[in-house]
């Protein structure tokens, strides 16, 4: 079943009120109701479809189902109206707003059926018409492509806005390259449009394609507006037949831009490169290449290359890459001669563009609208471009503007310039100096430049030697390329002046140059006054000597050729001598004692006005001589004002060593000054100078003052000489003599006395430290005392006497003597007889005392001795002197008997004879009177010690053994010292025992001293000798304490002075450890 | 000093003096030839120096670049061999005509593309000095060995003078080595032709 369902909708209030009031626009009121459009076909006619390309004309179109004849279609309007049609569509007026029923009737149709259709503005599309293209064209350098078309406005007479799209194809794939969209409006009227558009790729190298469409954006049509139909697409060739192969040739480029090149090739191309890059081929239409350079750096002066090769051939093409023209700076115009105007500037930031591509300068003036242009051949002076504008007659301001320009741009600079403030005047030249008087010159000098309309300001500086330099400003009226002159004043006569001139405008720009230096002498002139003079008499008071200083440069005004010197009196002026330059005085004999004398200085110009002088020298007695030291240098002089000195002072000085009559100089103060400074180069420190004040009265010079001084004292140079004039056993007397002055160097203001007791050769010479206690000072600040007087000193004693003298500049050298003090014969006597009694008293009292106590010291010194007969010692006598030989008989021959002489026995000492005990018995016939216990057995052997004994005593003693004591005391000194026994020999009588005979004596002891007996055969160690044993019970040997056999381990020396006295038994233990050592040392001597 | 020679050595041809020995002239020219072979390869370097990257790397060579205007100085041995005197001097003559007039023109587009680089421009100058000497001395001997003297005409023809700047910098690359090519022919040639002519 088919129906359609028609129905209205009433329009939606979406209209603009403005709009609807305008009566213009009236028409259009109605086509703003949106109006809803549905269509429900049915049967054969469906898809109602409106379109409108002018808004004034729908055209409607519709499928039809079947082959039907549409006879009818009526549109209900404001009036219901009714077409006949043949096809499926029909144009119709535009409808104003709201649904509107279209009602087709298909009369041929099956159904013969009516179809109604709703027509609403709001389901109409708005297709413009297809845009046509009038022209495509291409401007080939610079790749641009131009498109124009008619926008056909007259359509629509209304203001209606366009957007129009236009796409740019390339190649014959036709890659889109380029889409733009292009906004104008259309006001009623056909316009044409132009659009051009700038190809990154030369146009030479691609077809280039181009097509456009339109959106009309009409804002009263509610229904749909769409894009119009692409236009037909127009085409550029690229040309093939063109001569040149790479495009594009001989380009200009801003440095960092994106540039393509391309290359038209019938073969192959194999390589691109750029300099000698090698860069990415991208490919074109056929053969052709195009490479892409990105940021292209500044080329060389020739250019940057490309260059495509292919296997034939090589093309390439040239690009230069710059930058456009840098603002001109630093443009400066101005004139030196108001005849041309010069602007300079600095072209700035280098463009790396030359030749043909080069900046071009103009230098365009708006006043007169002239200009000039800067040709490259133009010379520019340190990189600065200048251009010569020449300068217009009733012309001051101009207003110059710079135009640079380059393929690449343009930049500009202007400058507005008063030309008659801008005068900056060439270098003057031809400097010359003309004398006018001795301190007045003319200057001259000559400038080229028309400077008739203004003053100049010139600058003269004038240079003189040893002088400021001095400037001097003149303004001068200007000239035509004339000479100037100036006068310069003031200056000095006979002085040597340099002048430069510079000059400048009045309306100061800038000066010119410094013109050459043009040095000049300045004319002589008088000298301006008479010389500084003063007159001395001569030493026979005859002659009369005059004195004058030069004069300065300032004063002389001219070289200074002679002196006159007259002698004037009251009746007459009496012409002297005179005297040439180098000379500064005269000695003139003197008839007349009074006169004045004049003295005049010549130059070449006159004589200086006379310096006078009186010769009257006045007498004064009251002078005494008094002294001045100076400060720094200086020498500060004063005295009381004196109103009979009616001219001036003068102070003169020496040296005061100098004879009386000398003079170094002499300085001038007025009559009204008391005080003066005298300075003078020739002051030398420790000198002592003679000065003399004088007063001048009208008749003459009188002394007033006497001064000696130094500039600075100084420490002597010498030490002062002295002798010693008189000693005694307890003071010197010295006398010492002055100093020279010469070497003084200063004020003498005291001597300074050192003494001490030394010898010349000792030590104590190094130094006179004043600390030291053993120094005496002696401070003499009396100057004038000559002798000393040192009292309180020891009799027969060395003393150093040092004596220096000091000023206040510093203390002098030092000069030192030795003096031996008299002796003093009361001491020594003292000193002699004092110990002599005191050693007197002490042997009586020692003596008293020894004999009181005698018996105490026989007990305490001199105990008992044993009976020698009991001594062992005898038997081993031989083999003692045999040394180390084991003999077992004692051998008489070698030895020779001594005496053992008991002095006192307490027991009844008794020697017995030895030879039972011990084998080697020397002396058989000696008597053994002594018992066992205590025995004592001494043998001597050889007895090289015979001094020490009595040899009567051995003589006498014949059969019968003496022992000889001595000195007991200092026999048991040697045990503490075993050092002191190498000397001993090893036989001493008690306690000796030598190895050989041990085992004999005893055979307990044999095994305990095996081991000392295998190493020292003949040997034995006290230590094993049971009586030196004692305090060891367990050990073998005291089982032998109690055996008849005791030999005493006191050492036994041949020669021995070793005590023979058993020692106590509390001694015992302790000389066990001497004996130790002792014999352990002994023992290795025969080994020796 | 080298121009002043040169214009020395012009002078002979200059002088219409009576037929003179021939074994002078080729001595002359045979030592301006020979000095010539020393600058030669001087002036392509230096050429090349100037003209940018590629022509400046080292050993830069590009053979197939010819120039119509300018004859080739390759030559097979034995054709160059069974040459005339005459002939064999009548194209050294034409050649080094033809090298002055582009000489002169490369001279010219250096002028632009390098205007300051007076080396540059002073050798070019130098060099076309120099052929115009040879061309001089070859006149010279021509007119001693009684050749007719060809006459100086217009080889260049018309010049492109839109050429475009890597036109103009390979042509001067032609220029300078043909230069070079040419003068070493010459003295190859004038060598012939002393040992024909000893003095």
């Amino acid at each position: 079943m088919m129906s359609i369902y028609l129905f209205w909708r009433q329009p939606s209030q979406m209209v603009d009120k403005k709009r609807m009031k305008t009566s213009d626009f009236r028409w259009l009121l109605s086509k703003f109701v949106l109006l809803y459009l549905m269509v429900q076909v049915t049967g054969a006619l469906r898809d109602l479809k409106c379109t409108t390309n002018n808004l004034k004309v729908w055209d409607c179109s519709w499928k039809a189902g079947f082959e039907s004849v549409i006879d009818e279609v009526c549109i209900e309007d404001r009036s219901y109206s009714c077409h006949q049609v043949e096809k499926t569509n029909i144009k119709i007026p535009a409808l104003p707003p709201g649904d509107h029923v279209m009602t087709v009737k298909s009369s041929h149709s099956p159904a013969n059926s009516l179809s109604k259709f709703i027509l609403n503005e709001k389901n109409v599309s708005f297709i413009p018409d297809t845009p046509e293209i009038l022209s495509f064209s291409a401007d080939f350098p610079t790749s641009t492509l131009s498109l124009e078309w008619n926008d056909k406005g007259s359509a629509f007479p209304y203001h209606v806005n366009v957007t129009w799209e236009i796409k740019i194809l390339r190649t014959e794939r036709r890659e889109l390259i380029k889409l733009e969209t292009y906004n104008t409006n259309l006001n009623g009227k056909d316009r044409v449009h132009q659009w051009s558009w700038a190809s990154d790729l030369p146009l030479e190298c691609a077809t280039h394609y181009v097509s456009i469409r339109c959106y009309i954006d009409y804002l009263h049509f509610s229904g749909h507006k769409e894009w119009s139909d692409w236009s037909q697409m127009k085409k550029i060739p690229w040309s093939p037949n063109s001569q040149t192969k790479v495009f594009p040739q001989d380009k200009v480029v801003l440095v960092g831009s994106d540039i393509i090149f391309c290359c038209i090739s019938q073969s192959k191309v194999l390589v691109a490169q750029i300099g000698s890059t090698l860069c990415p081929l991208i490919h074109l239409d056929e053969k052709n290449v195009a490479i892409k350079i990105r940021n292209i750096s500044v080329s060389e002066n020739s250019g940057t290359n490309v260059i495509f090769t292919t296997d034939d051939n090589v093309y390439g093409t040239v690009i230069f890459a710059g930058y456009p023209p840098d603002i001109p700076q630093k443009l400066n115009c101005e004139t030196h001669d108001l005849k041309e105007i010069v602007c300079t500037w600095n072209p700035g930031r280098p463009t790396g563009l030359v030749g043909p591509r080069n900046t071009n300068y103009t230098l365009f003036e708006s006043f007169s609208r002239k200009y000039v242009t800067f040709k490259r051949a133009e010379t520019f002076i340190n990189e600065s471009y200048q251009l010569f504008f020449q300068i217009l007659p009733d012309q001051e301001i101009y207003n110059f503007t710079l135009h640079a320009q380059n393929p690449l741009g343009k930049s500009e600079s202007a400058q507005l310039v008063n030309i008659m403030e801008r005068v900056s005047p060439h270098t003057p030249t031809s400097l010359k100096v003309k004398d006018i008087n001795s301190t007045a010159v003319i200057l001259s000098w000559h400038l080229p430049g028309n400077f008739a309309q203004i003053n100049l300001l010139c600058q003269i500086e004038i240079n003189k030697a040893n002088s400021k330099q001095e400037l001097q400003n003149a303004t001068i009226k200007g000239a035509k390329n004339a000479d100037y002159l100036i006068d310069v004043n003031k200056l000095n006569p006979y002085t040597k002046y340099t002048f430069r001139i510079r000059c400048s405008a009045e309306t100061f720009w800038k000066w010119s140059k410094w013109s050459n230096a043009k040095q000049h002498l300045t004319k002589e002139a008088i000298p301006s006054k008479g010389p500084d003079i003063w007159r001395e008499w001569s030493s026979d008071g005859r002659n009369l000597v005059i004195y004058w200083k030069p004069l300065s440069i300032n004063d002389a005004n001219g070289k200074i050729l002679s002196y006159n010197v007259s002698c004037s009196s009251h009746e007459e002026t009496q012409f002297l001598s005179e005297v040439l330059d180098p000379q500064h005085k005269a000695e003139l004999p003197l008839s007349k004692r009074d006169c004045i004398i004049s003295v005049v200085a010549k130059n070449s110009a006159g004589s200086s006005p006379p310096s006078k002088i009186p010769t009257i020298e006045i007498p004064n007695d009251d002078l005494k001589v008094e002294e001045v030291v100076g400060i720094g240098k200086k020498i500060l002089l004063s005295w009381h004002h004196n109103p009979n000195m009616t001219c001036d002072y003068v102070i003169k000085w020496c040296n005061s060593s100098r004879s009386e009559h000398c003079l170094m100089d002499w300085k001038k103060v007025s009559s009204n000054s008391t005080e003066t400074i005298i300075e003078s180069d020739q002051f030398r420190s420790g000198i002592r100078y003679h000065f003399f004040l004088y007063g001048c009265r009208n008749q003459g010079y009188q002394l007033l003052r006497s001064i000696i001084g130094y500039i600075e004292e100084l420490a002597p140079i010498v030490a002062p000489n002295f002798t010693v004039e008189d000693t005694s056993s307890d003071s010197i007397l010295v006398k010492w003599e002055d100093i020279p002055v010469e070497e003084l160097r200063g004020f003498l203001r005291g001597y300074l006395f050192y003494f001490q007791k030394g010898e010349k050769d000792t030590s104590k010479m190094r130094g006179l430290e004043p600390g030291r206690s053993d120094i005496k000072i002696k401070n003499i600040t009396d100057i004038s005392q000559k002798t000393l007087r040192i009292a309180d000193l020891q009799g027969k004693t060395s003393y150093r006497l040092v004596l220096q003298a000091y000023t206040d500049g510093g203390v002098g050298p030092k000069k030192s003597m030795f003096v031996v003090t008299k002796e003093n014969s009361v001491g020594l006597i003292i000193a002699i007889l004092i110990p002599v009694a005191v050693a007197v008293i002490v042997g009586v009292v020692t003596s008293i005392l020894c004999y009181r106590k005698r018996e105490w010291i026989k007990e305490t010194f001199y105990p008992d001795i044993p009976n020698p007969e009991n001594c062992k010692a005898l038997q081993f006598q031989k083999s003692v002197c045999e040394g180390s030989n084991a003999l077992k008989t004692l051998e008489m021959n070698p030895c020779t008997p001594n005496n053992v002489e008991v002095l006192e026995t307490r027991a009844a000492p008794k020697i017995e004879d030895t030879e039972i005990i011990s084998p080697v018995a020397e002396r058989p016939e000696e008597g053994s009177n002594t018992e066992p216990e205590n025995h004592v057995v001494v043998s001597y052997c050889p007895p090289i010690i015979e001094e020490e004994i009595p040899n009567p005593v051995v003589d006498e003693a014949g059969g019968t053994s003496q022992v000889i004591y001595i000195d007991v005391q200092s026999m048991y000194q040697p045990q503490a010292k075993p050092e002191e026994e190498q000397d001993i020999d090893p036989v001493v009588g008690p306690g000796y025992k030598p190895q050989m005979r041990l085992p004999i004596n005893s055979t307990l002891e044999e095994t305990a001293a095996e081991d000392d007996i295998d190493k020292t055969a003949g040997y034995r160690p006290q230590a094993n000798v049971n009586t030196w044993n004692l305090v060891s019970p367990d050990s073998p040997r005291s089982t032998d304490s109690n055996s008849e056999v005791v030999s005493f381990g006191s050492p036994c020396s041949i020669n021995s002075r070793q005590f023979l006295i058993p020692p106590k038994d509390e001694d015992s233990p302790k000389s066990n450890g001497a004996g130790w050592s002792f014999t352990n040392f002994f023992q290795n001597k025969p080994n020796d | 000093p080298a121009p002043i020679c040169f214009l020395g050595l012009l002078l002979p041809p200059l002088n219409p003096a009576a037929p003179i020995s021939p074994a002078e002239p080729i001595s002359q020219a045979y030592s301006l030839a020979l000095y010539m072979q020393k600058n030669t390869s001087t002036l392509l370097q230096t050429y090349l120096q100037y003209q940018g990257s590629p022509f400046s790397d080292p050993g830069f060579s590009a053979p197939e670049l010819q120039l119509s205007s300018l004859p080739p100085a390759a030559v097979s041995f034995k054709t160059w061999h069974a040459l005339e005197d005459g002939e064999r001097l009548n194209r050294a003559q034409g050649a080094f005509l033809a090298l002055t007039q582009h000489l002169q023109l490369v001279g010219d587009d250096q002028n632009d593309l390098n205007p300051g680089s007076p080396i540059l421009l002073a050798q070019l100058g130098a060099a076309r000095l120099r052929a115009q000497g040879l061309l001089g001395n070859m006149a010279a001997i021509m007119a001693a060995l009684g050749l007719p003297v060809p006459p100086e005409e217009d080889t260049l023809g018309v010049v492109p003078f839109g050429a475009s700047a890597f036109e103009r910098k390979c042509r001067g690359y032609v220029v300078t080595r043909e230069y070079g090519h040419w003068t070493d022919r010459a003295v190859r040639d004038l060598a012939l032709l002393k040992a024909k002519y000893p003095a």
